[in-house]
């Protein structure tokens, strides 16, 4: 960067931030609104254009017991409770649950570069999801099919396999529980592929499913994704204090009194818990997890007591608004508009903020 | 508050064949002020690793105040016990006020965060760490040096009855390290706390400390005032150079 | 370990999992293609809603190849009554039809609301003379000419479930085998749709799905006329090829680069290409082919049904390794159309034309069959 006017132009961004930085609680209001208003946004628009006032009659009718004559066509119902609204709902939800987790992984691995999937979570969900495809029965469990409910059990065995090998648990340096979910990943991947080849006709459905979408959200599996989610942000939430003990390394955290061995484990199965949901939920969406953390850091810092409440609820605000713009055009990959939002605002973040903040 | 008293007693470490620590004993008292001193190898910092308790296969006994260190819990020793690291890698950008804030994760509430009192806390260890006027800076951009009095800082914040520190010194110019070692006294006389400190500059160590223990290949050597303990022969025997002393007025 | 799963490009995606998608061909290249040369829209003179317009010969009720396409009503038992039901005038709504992957599904009365979501079904509902009670098709719809100006309710394989309910279907006629995605069937009956999923794994089923789809809209008499149509012309052009004519090995390439695909020897193609007089050089499951098998099979006559995506026998020739096939140096690359051959509807014949093109270009096909778009320039 040339020197002269940008660090003089970034310390005044900075200072800008200043103010933010000491008004989390403003920030998080502020985000909920602006949650509130993607979702508002993602059941008034779509791919088929529907009158306003009946969207919201619908909304206030059926939703919060409004009373109100039916004036409107079944189709619209259908369109905006079962189609819209569950999707919006299952993209915030999603969008919570990967920033949370990347928050989480990138603390406890101490690797800014880590994400949701990191320790064989995508491997492992996108090789159950793949076995599902082959597999040529039918089940459902509360009303979530066999893909979503092996790319969970996928997900989970990953990184259980990860923490074991690794000796997770009992003291192994960081740098080895990543190495090991990149060997054990790439061993997934392997599979992932063969499962691929062999898939024939069927590798469609894989493809889909690695692509990432929520085109087929349903109340039935939010049910059981939103739950988990929720639940498991907010006990992260609560371990926040361990995370920041973890921000200096382990000795570090045992020495602030951070039983490391037990927390690490506890965060490592919240947080795969939450990242198994959202990808049964949604299939694989890049760059939430990573982009999300980063740029809340940015504006509060560090400290995971502001990071993870802020990440949810703006992880959950992108992730909807990026689910509307892929639905637009007619079904996009979401991952697609993570991508394209998501890298150029990070870059400029970091081009603008070098002078403060380094990756 | 006091100062918290350690004994030790046959302590050995072993990695794997290699023994790093064998049989050592020592009493130390409330309040006292003891420089922990040896070559390059003889097992100072793992001395150290096995009273923060990082050492989990370590033989013979260790308590504070009489207490098996096994029988407190974490949070319990990180109140009691403060460490500053010889070093901490930071994986995020972090600024001065946010590392040093670190230090009161013992005290503070686990669900709300830091109280008034923690902030003021912290505030109080960065003035007398000298390290206020960098509060908003970024700590990944500090000199090493800078870093070093942000670590200690932070385990200033933390408030403990005994500071343990592992070479604080070794990045500061003559200045700083005067300085550390006067705030060091300053702590362990005003406030009571039991300071236990690495050091590798046996000069400074015999100005500042009152007790010294020599550790050379894991045992403990000699253990008395600086003058006792630094004789030209054990220093022959244990560093291998001759010393030439220079006489100077003990500090206190 | 994402980058490993991201390396699944998506033109490598498109060339395997495309064999079912040129089954229905539901694919945009295609569709610019056709558009671009308009050979086959105009092509029925007779406003019947048989594609192929003109029969003409009178073919001989016996030749070798009706054995294997059966002209009766479906030899597939199936368990309901719906299905094996012969051909009644009066169709009896409400009623429950079995569709190819086994789901009993409910009409309640005579659709007027269809969707379709597959080339196919739409192909099938206008034979039907159904064309007018179809509500949304897919972007892929070439055929007939009026199919294409539905609007769609499938987007490159997106399924539009919005504008779908928006149409308030009574019928979705949905593609089996992971055309439709498993997931959105699902949720499409969930939203209480009726959905038909079909799925041709071969000209016999090919057969049974247009009377199923004749059955779930209450046309079986159209359906059976349909099926008799398309029996006689397939019987009508397997006549053209002497039975003692030499059979030669023929490659179907149904994608090149990376790998060889050509067809498994359970599938369609290899009966239509039986059936056109053809030897078909088949595979597995899994449609590939390495080079050295195909160099020790030596095709005779190498067909391009990539030759809608550009793929010309010049480049063919051209290729490493190559040259040694028979059918290299003989000049025996040709073009042909995948459309037809693929999509299983009432065009079939078509395809099947194209094929006898292809494998046997010194025989006289009965006359009215529209010849095969230009699909490359002629080595």
């Amino acid at each position: 960067m040339t020197a002269g006017l940008a660090p003089e132009l970034a310390r005044v961004r900075v200072r800008r931030f200043e103010a933010l930085r000491r008004r989390p609680v403003a920030l998080v209001v502020a985000g909920l609104v602006i949650l509130a208003a993607s979702i508002g946004a993602a059941v008034v628009l779509g791919n088929v254009s529907l009158p306003l006032g009946d969207t919201l009659a619908v909304l206030g009718h059926r939703a919060f017991g409004w009373p109100a004559t039916v004036t409107w066509p079944s189709s619209t119902e259908t369109i905006v409770l079962e189609l819209r609204l569950p999707r919006a709902l299952a993209a915030a939800a999603v969008g919570t649950g990967l920033a949370v987790a990347g928050v989480t992984f990138q603390g406890l691995l101490r690797n800014p570069l880590a994400d949701p999937y990191v320790l064989g979570t995508a491997s492992g969900a996108a090789l159950g999801a793949a076995l599902a495809v082959l597999i040529p029965v039918q089940i459902a469990v509360l009303g979530l099919g066999l893909i979503n409910l092996l790319a969970f059990a996928g997900a989970l065995i990953a990184v259980t396999l990860v923490h074991q090998l690794s000796g997770g648990g009992r003291g192994a340096s960081m740098t080895s529980v990543l190495l090991t979910g990149y060997a054990v990943g790439s061993l997934l991947a392997a599979g992932l592929s063969m499962a691929m080849y062999l898939a024939g006709a069927n590798l469609r459905q894989i493809f889909f499913y690695l692509l990432g979408s929520f085109s087929t959200a349903s109340w039935d599996q939010l049910i059981l994704g939103i739950p988990i989610v929720l639940i498991g942000t907010v006990l992260l939430t609560l371990r926040a204090r361990s995370l920041n003990a973890m921000l200096l390394g382990d000795d570090v955290a045992r020495n602030l009194g951070v039983n490391v061995g037990r927390e690490r484990t506890i965060l490592l199965a919240l947080a795969s818990l939450v990242t198994a949901a959202c990808v049964s939920l949604a299939g694989l969406i890049g760059f939430v997890g990573l982009v999300v953390p980063h740029v809340v850091r940015l504006v509060v810092g560090p400290n995971a007591r502001l990071v993870l409440p802020l990440s949810a609820v703006y992880g959950a605000a992108f992730l909807v608004l990026a689910d509307l713009a892929a639905r637009m055009p007619g079904e996009l990959p979401v991952g697609v508009i993570t991508a394209i939002v998501g890298a150029p605002f990070f870059l400029v973040l970091l081009r603008r903020f070098r002078a403060g903040y380094e990756l | 508050m006091s100062g918290l008293g350690l004994q030790l007693r046959s302590v050995c470490l072993a990695y794997g064949d290699r023994e790093v620590l064998r049989d050592v004993s020592a009493s130390i008292q409330p309040g006292e002020r003891i420089a922990l001193v040896g070559p390059n190898g003889a097992g100072k910092s793992s001395l150290l690793r096995c009273l923060t308790r990082h050492a989990s296969n370590r033989r013979g006994s260790i308590a504070l105040d009489g207490l098996p260190l096994e029988e407190l819990s974490r949070e319990r020793l990180a109140r009691w016990v403060a460490v500053v690291p010889g070093e901490a890698a930071l994986p995020f950008s972090m600024r001065v006020e946010e590392v040093v804030a670190l230090g009161r994760i013992p005290h503070e509430h686990p669900l709300l965060g830091p109280s008034d009192a923690d902030r003021t806390a912290v505030q109080v260890a960065m003035e007398r760490v000298g390290v206020a006027g960098l509060r908003g800076r970024d700590c990944r951009q500090l000199s090493l040096g800078e870093r070093q009095l942000v670590l200690l800082a932070m385990a200033i914040a933390q408030n403990g009855r005994l500071l343990i520190l592992d070479e604080p010194t070794v990045h500061l110019d003559l200045r700083h390290q005067v300085g550390v070692m006067e705030l060091l006294v300053d702590l362990n006389v005003r406030d009571g706390v039991t300071i236990l400190a690495v050091l590798h500059d046996l000069g400074l160590a015999a100005h500042f400390f009152e007790r010294m223990l020599l550790l050379d290949a894991g045992q403990l050597v000699a253990d008395g005032p600086p003058a006792e303990v630094l004789t030209p022969d054990r220093i022959r025997e244990v560093y291998g150079v001759d010393p030439r002393f220079v006489p100077t007025i003990p500090a206190r | 370990m994402r980058p490993s799963i991201s390396v699944q490009t998506p033109s490598s995606i498109r060339l395997k999992g495309s064999i079912h998608a040129r089954l229905t061909a539901g694919v945009a290249a295609l569709l610019v293609f056709l558009a671009g040369c308009g050979a086959t829209g105009g092509s029925s003179p007779s406003p019947t809603p048989a594609p192929v317009s003109t029969p003409a010969t009178t073919a001989p009720a016996t030749s070798t190849a009706t054995a294997t396409v059966a002209p009766t009503v479906t030899p597939v038992v199936m368990a309901t009554p719906a299905l094996t039901a012969t051909p009644e005038p009066a169709a009896a709504f409400p009623m429950t039809v079995t569709d190819d992957e086994g789901t009993a599904v409910e009409i309640a009365q005579q659709p007027e609301r269809i969707v379709s979501l597959a080339p196919s079904n739409t192909e099938i509902v206008f034979a039907l003379g159904a064309g007018e009670r179809l509500v949304a098709g897919t972007d892929a719809d070439d055929y007939p000419a009026e199919a294409a100006a539905l609007p769609d309710a499938v987007l490159q394989t997106k399924v539009l479930k919005e504008q779908i309910a928006a149409l308030r279907p009574d019928l979705i006629l949905a593609y089996g085998n992971g055309f439709t995605p498993p997931a959105d069937v699902t949720q499409l009956r969930a939203l209480g749709y009726p959905v038909l999923v079909v799925y041709a794994s071969s000209l016999v089923t090919a057969e049974k799905d247009i009377t199923l789809i004749g059955t779930a809209l209450g046309a079986p008499t159209e359906a059976a006329a349909i099926l008799e149509e398309v029996h006689a012309q397939f019987d009508a052009i397997e006549a053209v090829v002497p039975a003692t004519a030499p059979r030669p090995r023929t490659f179907y390439e149904v994608g090149y680069g990376p790998g060889i695909y050509t067809p498994s020897a359970d599938s369609a193609y290899a009966e239509m290409i039986t059936l056109a007089g053809g030897d078909p050089i088949t595979t597995d499951a899994s449609f590939t082919i390495s080079l050295e098998a195909l160099v020790e099979a030596d095709p005779e006559v190498i067909l391009l049904g990539d030759a809608a995506y550009g793929v010309c026998p010049d480049q063919v020739a051209g290729r490493d390794g190559w040259q040694t096939m028979t059918a290299v140096k003989d000049d025996a690359i040709r073009p042909a159309f995948d459309t037809v051959v693929t999509r299983p509807g009432p065009r079939l014949p078509l395809g099947l034309a194209s094929l006898v093109r292809g494998i046997h270009p010194e025989v006289t096909l009965p006359a009215g069959i529209p010849p095969d778009p230009v699909l490359c320039a002629a080595p």
